[in-house]
Formats: structure tokens, C-alpha cells, sequence
């Protein structure tokens, strides 16, 4: 049940990780990119978020003025300022499907300053601690099967000896 | 049928259950982690006495200076990537996994900080080794060669898994209420960042 309520989750990971591993396969040119003219809002903003506000984007914002970006896994927006005489420029680049995978697969943490992406962090917690328990119980579950103890011990065992060796003199490089 | 493809998730399980321990810590310490930027307090600082030649230029010194101190897991600091700090000293920042020699050329030594990230942020990076582009030095490749198959095994542990539910308890009411709320979870996330 762990596995099945993590699945669409795992599925995201499980793909954006091969076509991360494998770029040339997929295509990960953005859908669009979008030039904006240049408008005029209030001048004088000293505040990145009010800037995004008056523009009604909604993201996470990046950066401060007079250049920052407003980031959902979908679209990017990078919005230049002057608070002078308040012109704004907004260029938008939106992402294709596996665009998206990838930049959700990225997406983690409860710093952001949008919620949704907040909530997003919450849920990969979530799944984090669902991805150890799916290993735990994936090992309960092979010992209770006697007839592939030796062969899963074998396995196992050249498994967990690999990581220990190879991460421990990976981590013992320095600095 | 589900007798076999149980048996290969479960092998396929103590294959790369290393792997998946990484990534679950991987994802804790990404989903604890304050913000974007990492700490970069150094834990050790040491002087190396280093004379820079008239007219070298920064290139020769960056090279010099890579062979002097050979960082283990590190590649020479691409010309691209030469930066001078505030007192307009050359800074050479040699990455690796597990951090950076973070190298000051003074006028007469190598000011070197060796800054080292957390277990958790070595975690978090090495999870994502693997063996497309560039993986680096040969002990990383080493790992990013296994870390493939974990990758590969996620993707068919999906799919076994949905397999050997449908195949052994698809009445199962639990399993069905799981799935469609995350799927519906997910799928509002979707939406949300379009």
C-alpha cells in the first residue's frame, strides 16, 4: 500500500532519473519561449514579490530586483524592473512534459516562498520516508521467503559491501 | 507468471537496495534543507607557501596551482570559471562530491579552505551520479554505474509492483483508495504548476 500511495511519485522520479541519465533520448528543448514588450507599472517598487504581484505571476520568486525570476516546474518567468520609471519586461519560457519531470524531480524543500511548491516539499518528504520504508519492508519480506534467502543474501550482501567500499573511499577523498 | 516477476522485483530489490536507501535520504535532507544555498564554512584552513611568477597569467597560475595541490576527485578549474575575490586575489574553487578546495592565490601563498559538505549533502549529490554526459572521476563513475541500474529498477519496480497488485489482490479496496489519492494529489500539483 506504501508503494501504491507513492507510485505516481516514484513514476515522476523513475523517468525524469532516465532522462537525466540519458538527455539525448529525450527532447528537453523548452515549448516556448516568449519575448515580452516592455510595459510600465507603478515605479519606485523596492519589493520582488510586489513586482510579481502587480504582474499577477505566481511562483516561486528567485533573485531580487531589478532582475528575478518567478519559477513554477512549469514556467519561468524572468521579469526586469526599473524602478525609476517602472518598466517591466517579462520573458516566459515554458517547459515541455518531460521538462516539467525534470524540474519536479528538482523541486524539494520547504523554503520556498510559494506555497504550492511548499506543499510540494511536504509531499516529497513524504515519499522520501516511503522510499526507505519500501526498502525496509522489501527486506522483511524477501526473509520471509526461505527459498530465496541464499541467493538474496548473496545479492544483498554484494550490494550493501559495494555501496560501503565505494561510497567510503568516495567520502574519504577530501577535502 | 506473478511468481516470476515477484521473484526478479524482489532480487532486482537487494540489487540496488543501497542505492534506494540513498535515495530516500537523498530526498529527507533535499526536503530539510533551508534553502538553495549551501553552507560553505570552512572546516580546516591551511597556508602553502606559493610564489607567483611575473607575468603569469591566471591560466598558468590555475594550472600550477592544480598540480601543486592535486584535490583528489577534482578536475583543473575550467578558464571559464577563473574569479578574482574582493582584494583582487585569484580564487580557484576545485569542486568535488564531497566539497570544495576552495584555493586564495596570495602574493606569496595559497590560502586553501576545505570546505566539506554533510553526510547528507554527499548523499544528496552522489544519489544523482550517473553515467550520461560527464560522470566525473573514475570511483564516481564506478558508483554512477550501479546507480544506473538503481534508476532502471525504480522504473520496473513501478511496474511490477502495479503488476503483482493487480495480479494477486486487485479487490483489495486499501491499495485502490491509495492510489487514487496520490494520483489525485499529483495531479493537482500538476495543474497548479502549469
Amino acid at each position: 500500500m506504501c508503494g501504491l500511495a507513492a507510485l505516481p511519485f516514484l513514476l515522476m522520479y523513475a523517468v525524469s532519473a532516465v532522462q537525466m541519465a540519458h538527455n539525448k533520448w529525450f527532447n528537453t528543448k523548452p515549448a516556448s519561449v516568449s519575448v515580452g514588450t516592455p510595459a510600465v507599472i507603478d515605479a519606485g517598487l523596492v519589493d520582488a514579490a510586489v513586482v510579481a504581484g502587480k504582474l499577477q505571476l505566481r511562483g516561486d520568486i528567485r533573485g531580487k530586483l531589478p532582475k528575478f525570476r518567478v519559477v513554477v516546474p512549469s514556467v519561468v518567468h524572468e521579469v526586469t524592473y526599473i524602478a525609476e520609471n517602472g518598466v517591466v519586461t517579462v520573458n516566459t519560457t515554458r517547459a515541455r512534459f518531460m521538462g516539467v519531470l525534470n524540474r519536479l524531480h528538482h523541486a524539494a524543500g520547504l523554503w520556498p516562498s510559494y506555497m504550492p511548491l511548499r506543499l510540494w516539499g511536504v509531499a516529497i518528504g513524504l515519499v522520501s520516508i516511503a522510499t526507505l520504508g519500501l526498502a525496509i519492508t522489501g527486506i522483511v519480506m524477501w526473509w520471509q521467503r526461505k527459498q530465496d534467502r541464499v541467493v538474496g543474501l548473496i545479492l544483498l550482501g554484494g550490494n550493501v559491501a559495494f555501496a560501503l567500499v565505494v561510497l567510503g573511499m568516495i567520502r574519504a577523498a577530501g577535502p | 507468471m506473478a511468481a516470476l516477476i515477484r521473484r526478479l522485483h524482489i532480487c532486482a530489490g537487494l540489487v540496488v537496495f543501497a542505492q534506494f536507501l540513498v535515495y530516500g535520504i537523498a530526498g529527507i535532507a533535499a526536503s530539510v534543507q533551508p534553502s538553495l544555498e549551501r553552507p560553505k564554512v570552512p572546516r580546516e584552513v591551511r597556508s602553502i607557501p606559493f610564489q607567483r611568477e611575473a607575468g603569469e597569467s591566471d591560466k598558468a597560475v590555475a594550472a600550477r596551482v592544480y598540480e601543486l595541490l592535486k584535490p583528489e576527485l577534482s578536475r583543473p578549474v575550467p578558464d571559464w570559471f577563473l574569479r578574482k575575490n574582493s582584494e583582487g586575489n585569484l580564487l580557484l574553487d576545485f569542486y568535488n562530491i564531497n566539497g570544495i578546495y576552495r584555493t586564495v592565490v596570495e602574493p606569496r601563498q595559497l590560502r586553501v579552505e576545505l570546505i566539506r559538505n554533510s553526510a547528507a549533502l554527499f548523499l544528496e549529490d552522489i544519489h544523482a551520479a550517473n553515467l550520461g554526459g560527464d560522470p566525473g572521476p573514475g570511483l564516481v563513475r564506478v558508483w554512477a554505474a550501479w546507480n544506473e541500474a538503481g534508476i532502471w529498477a525504480l522504473l520496473f519496480f513501478c511496474v511490477s509492483g502495479a503488476y503483482l497488485w493487480l495480479a494477486t489482490r486487485p479487490g483489495w479496496k486499501w491499495a485502490w483508495v491509495s492510489l487514487a489519492a496520490s494520483s489525485l494529489i499529483f495531479g493537482a500539483f500538476w495543474v497548479v504548476f502549469q
